[in-house]
């Protein structure tokens, strides 16, 4: 097989598109014929699924039947069989099979990206497949990204999925970062990189065991809970991967089918953390795809769908749970087992009814559910938790019922509102079983706030939404649609029927014509093609609105994302809940850019906390999201969540959510939400604590003490200030401080869903209201959310609990950037700035971590902030570039900091010691770290330049151990000392000393035994440092005036 | 000027465009069809279609209007509209309309079997260059975060995979390289050179001589400058070398270029430029250094280096030419030496570290003997100075034989 070819880095990419699929695919099974073949049929399947479920069903049948055929071709021949039906530029993408599909169903973000696949199946004619190079590109643009990384990698199909991330946006591109630092030794599943990143992540995670803690650690929530989705995720595969070896042939194909689907949901999920509205939509295409009753697509389709549906279900739940548990690998690492035994338990179900892919398929995602039950219940003690495997049992039936009767166009009143399994499926659950109610709710939630504001309209109790009707489908089109809503299945079909003759494009301009003609091509099904049709209402009636119905250029006019499940969601769920029908409200209007929307997942997780098992409270749910939609601002992020909302207030009195507007009144909301959070405390402080230790008791507090004595002894002055300070922050209850203001800093951070590039964060500069003092950092990906942001007195605090933290560098580091954050939010540029940087600094430098440190502020930034004295920190020693202003250049510590610099650049030992002595600020710090080595160099050199001795009192002068200049004579003793330090160093260092008759011991450099070897790879640190500074300022144009105060701390 | 384009004009403008678009394509003229992209260019013809797009809205109606034109719609829409932005001095957009045309384009170029594109290609990753550039500086000036280099940067990369491959497109990669040599140096992100080049050296599908020489002698000077950066001499000395000789000699601006970073590398490995070089080329700011080392005078050195510090600096030889300082004691230490040894050639090999200070402080180089010594100690360490120091006497002892070993073209032990 050619595939073997393509361990090449660099190949072509066609090559690439084809040969990786199948190699990586390959590898991810034990047994690579087997795997390969039941991969390819996937992806067959898929692709098929895709191009042709509506158009030519039989072809797809054909693909399922012969899965030995695909078997034997390998990708690329396999391609042209599948691609007869479709153009040639869709040939190239369905190489990928299973993975042509799959980028599609990725957001990029980028409106036009996804649908190709859509395109294919809503009806394949030739006109359409002109579009379809550009809807391919989107994919290819992916694959060339990760060809960056790619070179770097030699792994083939992890670069895949970091482009596709960049793509998304800034969110994930720390997710990426981990994976290249972290995991990337992970052997296991590459198939998974393909899809997503995550995946593979989380597979070479799981195998170090790591994973938990590393993603804790240095991310946010945000990128945890990406993580611990795919963390499933990949137990999932692994699990289908190994049994499939003992599958029979048949149910291989099953297996992997379902696994697929599983990816497909994976990167919903994930998506919908992006604001990618096509994301959304995408998910919807799928369940879709499957929910449309007639008799023939039915065996594909449900069996797809199945899956689809439920995997949102469980996944986003379990993965919070995992989040709210834990954060180290430990937990996830059991839960995953859980979870796989589960799986496969549920694989086999699956498999045995193969035929009747609804109950087959149902019983897997019933377990699923059951499996994420579990999982959660350990995390969540102290929850109630209703759902067990037994309780789930009826409810599993009863949605199995459902399930079934929607496939039989049922009407039946929960589960047809939504095409989305996911979502009706929680409803259903919350029916038929009642103690599941309350579970189940808080899953749904969980799992749809992510995404959106779905959930809460999902929910029953909630208040009605806004109607969405504009979105709705036209009744005409799909009868089935109709049928669904059982409740009011009536309010929609007036909108409808409404929208369609503004659709007309009769009396439009022949582009308009195209253009909509192009935005209903990408639709995939009825339902979604109804949601867009609602759109290009809307769009249309404002253009005619602003007069620009005729002039403007409707070829080049983006087409709008594809309308969000979401949107479709809430139509269905507003069929539900809402009698009176909104004919006016506008569905959700063009999207902003914003690539991506931070799911505010944990948000959810501590409001479903906070939400007892009764129906009021999802009220609250509401406001709190719209307090996220409002931090937004004016930015439509999600249009849905700005535009849908704050129109759904205006019309609907009942709403309590007017927050949304006020400022203030959000503010409050968030505080009582603060408030709420501390009901969580326990389990999430559980979740913090995994990382650090850290108790309140006694010792504990001593000990803490105890260190800051230390601290004083060992810094002077500086320590003093905050030692006294140390004090009435206390020890106190940061530990349940701390847990809270997680929470809060999640959703802070996920609340947003606009794209960080959007923002104009000056205009955001807002007022934090948090008075928690610990904060994880998490980067920023959207507005702040002043309910999250600590004001200057709380930080304050919070830099104090910093420096008298007896913790690890690690957590301080991590505190000292959320505190930096906070400044930065709030345009704090004062002492406290400069102090929190030049704690941070110094913390850098006490440990050696010399990259932290470089990844400070250039100085400018710092001393702009007020305090010119900032340089101490960052302005310090070698650091500080050569091409500081001349007025810089004057400054004490400045010039100091060049002159080592320059010292060490020519291993001037004599000349940095003596500057060592000198040393303002904190340029000894910092200048610690290379006295060993130059010290090891300095004796290095000497032993070969000097013969036949050396005087050890000489040595202990030149070297620094003497602190006074030998003239002095106070200082006699201490210098005797310093020459016995001196000896001993020497000593310890295998020097070999001699003495003469005078007393005096000398340093026989004749003998060479000395392993001063180390002083070189040491400097050679050095040297890196130095030199990416002065690369850094030799990019640095608008270096300019910086004006360097001559007062420096330490004489404070 | 604008306004005087009737609408028909302007519609016969545009189909000429597609026209000759369609035919570079099917003629598989990558020359006219470069020509068509290039949207910096200024090029009369461009500007001009820019004017009658400006005027006539429809365009892409008249794109979609014949199959031999909408199969390329997804180039030529946001060509249109790249060059559009562009004359309207509206280089965002016009950046980021011709990325997307790129993409599109590169999407076509991997169906294309031949290489007969690879001029075009060129000259889009050229433009994209340029453009982002452009857009960047715009970016800048309205405070927002210049990022679209970067953006290039990624695209630039998408276009090397596309050929890296085994076809005969693979000949068109180093040109992409040395865009992306380009971009990296501008964006200060030089790390990540470090991929491409891997895969240009190591990779079997490569033979670095197939390329054209035009792209070796850059890629060679990029890479000269990396090793530099890194203070890796010798390999820094063949790059430049390299480039050097095969570049056109007719090209000073290049020449000098690369002398730029050749000298201060030559300087370290202890061969030292004529002064007629200097002059021919403009490169006066060595003049002083190559002097100092001549003469054994640090205080020129040290002059030299302060006065060009920020030329230095920017280009990245400061700390290369800063380490010339052990050449300059040496040579200084060479110079008391030759005069002891015509004094009184037995005591010519020890030399008092008095005298040495005493030499220094007549360069206003204000040292005292512990740090002379260590100077001293440090010669002798390194190897630019043979022979060993008494620390009681405070002697430098001189060996007898080649008390200063010459360079050679070696770097300075370290």
């Amino acid at each position: 097989m050619n595939q073997g070819e393509s361990t090449d880095t660099i190949t072509s990419i066609e090559k690439h598109q084809i040969n990786d699929s199948q190699q990586v695919h390959g590898s991810s099974y034990f047994s690579p014929n087997c795997a390969v073949a039941s991969w390819n049929t996937q992806g067959e399947n898929h692709s098929l699924r895709e191009n042709g479920v509506l158009s030519n069903s039989g072809y797809n049948h054909d693909q399922l039947v012969e899965p030995t055929l695909k078997n034997v071709q390998d990708g690329m021949s396999s391609a042209p069989v599948v691609s007869t039906s479709s153009s040639i530029p869709a040939n190239v993408a369905q190489g990928y099979g299973g993975y042509a599909a799959y980028p599609n169903t990725d957001p990029y973000g980028y409106s036009s990206t996804g649908y190709a696949a859509y395109y294919n199946q809503y009806q394949p004619q030739p006109s359409q497949y002109q579009q379809q190079p550009s809807q391919y590109q989107p994919q290819s643009n992916q694959y060339q990204q990760q060809s960056d990384q790619y070179q770097q990698q030699t792994n083939q199909s992890y670069p895949h999925h970091v482009g596709a991330y960049q793509n998304t946006g800034a969110p994930y591109q720390p997710l990426s970062s981990i994976q290249n630092t972290g995991s990337y030794a992970g052997p296991a599943s590459y198939s998974n990189t393909y899809y997503n990143p995550g995946d593979y992540q989380t597979s070479g995670s799981y195998t170090s065991g790591n994973y938990g803690t590393q993603t804790n650690l240095w991310d946010g929530g945000q990128y945890a809970t990406y993580s611990s989705h795919q963390y499933q995720n990949y137990t999932q595969d692994s699990n289908s991967a190994y049994s499939s070896t003992t599958a029979v042939a048949t149910p291989q194909y099953q297996q992997p089918y379902k696994q697929w689907e599983d990816y497909y949901n994976q990167t919903q999920t994930e998506v919908s953390c992006a604001p990618g509205t096509e994301n959304i939509s995408v998910s919807v295409a799928y369940s879709l795809n499957s929910s449309v009753p007639s008799g023939s697509t039915a065996y594909t389709a449900p069996s797809n769908q199945m899956p689809t549906a439920y995997t949102p279900l469980w996944r986003p739940e379990s993965s919070s749970s995992e989040m709210t548990s834990m954060q180290g690998g430990y937990s996830l690492l059991d839960a995953c087992k859980t979870w796989r035994k589960l799986e496969e338990s549920a694989a086999v179900g699956s498999l045995c009814s193969e035929d009747d892919p609804i109950s087959g398929n149902t019983p897997e995602g019933y377990w699923k559910h059951g499996a994420s039950a579990f999982q959660h219940d350990p995390p969540n003690a102290v929850q109630p938790h209703a759902q067990k495997p037994q309780d789930v049992i009826p409810a599993y039936e009863s949605s199995q019922n459902q399930q079934s009767s929607t496939f039989s166009q049922g009407s039946t009143a929960l589960y047809p509102a939504s095409y989305q399994v996911s979502q009706s499926h929680p409803s259903s659950f919350q029916a038929v079983s009642q103690p599941c109610e309350p579970l189940d709710s808080r899953k749904a939630s969980k799992l749809q706030i992510p995404t959106n504001p779905r959930i809460a309209s999902n929910l029953p109790s909630s208040q009605s939404k806004i109607d969405k009707d504009g979105s709705m489908t036209s009744a005409a089109a799909k009868p089935a649609y109709i049928s669904v809503p059982m409740q009011k299945p009536n309010a929609k079909v007036i909108p409808h029927e409404e929208a369609d003759p503004m659709l007309k494009p009769v009396m439009f301009p022949k582009s308009l014509r195209g253009y909509v003609e192009r935005a209903l091509a990408r639709c995939k099904n009825d339902r979604q093609k109804a949601a867009c049709q609602a759109i290009m209402k809307e769009v249309i009636t404002k253009a005619t609105a602003d007069g620009t119905l005729y002039t403007k250029d409707w070829d080049i006019e983006p087409l709008f994302p594809m309308p969000d499940s979401i949107a479709v969601d809430k139509d269905d769920t507003h069929s539900q809940l809402q009698t009176s029908a909104m004919p006016k409200s506008k569905s959700p209007s063009r999207r902003a850019k914003s690539r991506w929307e931070p799911i505010p997942e944990e948000k959810v997780v501590d409001k479903s906390s906070d939400i007892s098992p009764g129906t009021a409270k999802y009220g609250g749910w509401n406001n709190k999201k719209f307090s996220g939609g409002k931090i937004e601002n004016k930015d439509n992020f999600g249009t849905k969540f700005s535009v849908t909302y704050q129109k759904s207030l205006g019309k609907n009195a009942a709403r309590p959510a007017k927050k949304q507007r006020l400022g203030e009144d959000l503010n409050a909301a968030d505080d009582g939400e603060t408030s709420s959070d501390s009901d969580k405390e326990p389990s999430l402080t559980k979740y913090y604590s995994a990382a650090t230790a850290l108790a309140d008791s006694p010792e504990e507090k001593k000990r803490r003490e105890n260190r800051s004595k230390r601290f004083d002894k060992g810094n002077g002055n500086r320590a003093e200030k905050t030692n006294i300070r140390a004090k009435d922050v206390g020890a106190g209850n940061l530990y349940a401080r701390r847990a809270s203001a997680v929470v809060l800093s999640r959703t802070f951070d996920e609340s947003g869903s606009r794209a960080v590039e959007d923002i104009d964060w000056d205009a955001l500069t807002v007022k934090g209201t948090c008075q928690e003092i610990e904060k994880r950092y998490l980067r920023l990906t959207s507005a702040p959310d002043p309910a999250t942001v600590r004001p200057e007195e709380v930080l304050e605090k919070a830099l104090l609990m910093v420096q008298n933290s007896q913790k690890n560098y690690l957590y301080k580091c991590d505190q000292l950037k959320s505190i930096r954050q906070d400044l930065t939010v709030q345009h704090i540029r004062n002492e406290l700035t400069v102090k929190v940087y030049e704690t941070h600094a110094r913390l850098a430098i006490e440990v050696g971590d010399l990259p932290e440190y470089n990844q400070g502020p250039p100085v400018s930034n710092v001393q702009e902030a007020g305090r010119s004295d900032g340089v101490g920190a960052w302005g310090d020693s070698s650091t500080v570039d050569i091409r500081l202003s001349a007025d810089a250049k004057k400054d004490k510590a400045v010039k100091h900091a060049l002159s080592v610099r320059s010292a060490v650049t020519s291993g001037n030992y004599v000349m940095f010691f003596r500057l060592y002595k000198t040393a303002p600020n904190l340029n000894t710090l910092l200048m610690d770290l290379y006295v060993e080595k130059m010290r090891y160099a300095a004796v290095k050199c000497m032993l070969r330049s000097y013969r036949p001795t050396v005087p050890v009192s000489y040595l202990s002068q030149i070297l620094g151990f003497t602190n006074a200049l030998p003239t002095s004579e106070a200082s006699d003793e201490k210098e005797l000392d310093a020459v016995e330090e001196c000896m001993e160093w020497l000593k310890a260092h295998g020097a070999c000393l001699i003495s003469d008759g005078s007393g005096e011991t000398l340093l026989d450099t004749k003998e060479l035994p000395f392993p001063f070897t180390n002083g070189s790879s040491a400097l050679f640190v050095y040297w890196q440092l130095v030199r990416s500074f002065i690369a850094f300022l030799c990019e640095e144009h608008e270096w300019g005036s910086i004006e360097v105060a001559a007062n420096n701390r330490d004489n404070e | 000027m604008v306004a005087y384009i009737s609408m028909g004009e302007a519609h016969r403008r545009i189909t000429e465009y597609l026209t000759r678009f369609s035919d570079a394509v099917s003629y598989q003229d990558g020359k006219s069809l470069s020509r068509l992209l290039s949207v910096s260019s200024n090029s009369a013809v461009l500007l001009s279609l820019a004017d009658a797009l400006n005027i006539y809205q429809d365009a892409n109606r008249v794109i979609r209007q014949s199959e031999k034109y909408s199969q390329y719609a997804d180039i030529i829409v946001p060509i249109f509209r790249a060059l559009q932005s562009y004359r309207l001095r509206n280089l965002v957009e016009s950046y980021v309309a011709f990325e997307k045309a790129s993409n599109a384009f590169i999407q076509e170029f991997r169906n294309w079997e031949s290489a007969w594109a690879l001029e075009a290609l060129y000259l889009i990753a050229y433009e994209i260059r340029i453009l982002a550039e452009r857009a960047d500086i715009e970016l800048a000036s309205i405070g927002k975060t210049p990022e679209k280099l970067k953006g290039a940067g990624s695209f630039l990369m998408k276009v090397f995979g596309v050929l890296a491959g085994k076809g005969p497109k693979r000949v068109g990669a180093l040109y992409v390289t040395c865009q992306l040599f380009k971009t990296y140096f501008k964006l200060g992100t030089v790390h990540l050179c470090r991929s491409v080049i891997r895969s240009i050296e190591t990779a079997r599908i490569f033979d670095f001589e197939e390329f054209p020489v035009r792209d070796k002698v850059t890629y060679m000077y990029y890479t000269g400058r990396l090793e530099v950066y890194n203070e890796n001499f010798p390999a820094a000395d063949h790059k430049l070398s390299y480039a050097l000789t095969h570049c056109d000699a007719k090209k000073d601006a290049n020449i000098r270029m690369i002398l730029k970073y050749l000298i201060p590398v030559k300087l370290s490995i202890g061969i030292l430029p004529r002064t007629l070089l200097l002059e021919n080329f403009n490169l006066n700011e060595y003049s002083e250094v190559v002097l100092a080392l001549k003469r054994g005078d640090l205080r020129l050195l040290r002059h030299a280096l302060q006065e060009h510090e920020d030329r230095f600096l920017r280009s990245g030889v400061y700390l290369v030419l800063e380490k010339l300082e052990l050449q300059v004691y040496q040579r200084l230490v060479k110079k008391i030496y030759i005069m002891q040894k015509q004094k009184d050639p037995n005591k010519a090999h020890q030399i008092k570290l008095d005298v040495i200070v005493k030499a220094l402080k007549w360069l206003e180089m204000d040292m005292d003997v512990d740090e002379v010594e260590c100077i001293m100690s440090i010669l002798i360490y390194k190897n630019l100075m043979k022979g060993y120091f008494a620390h009681k006497s405070k002697v430098v002892v001189l060996s007898k034989q080649d008390p200063f070993p010459k360079l050679n073209g070696k770097p300075v032990n370290s």
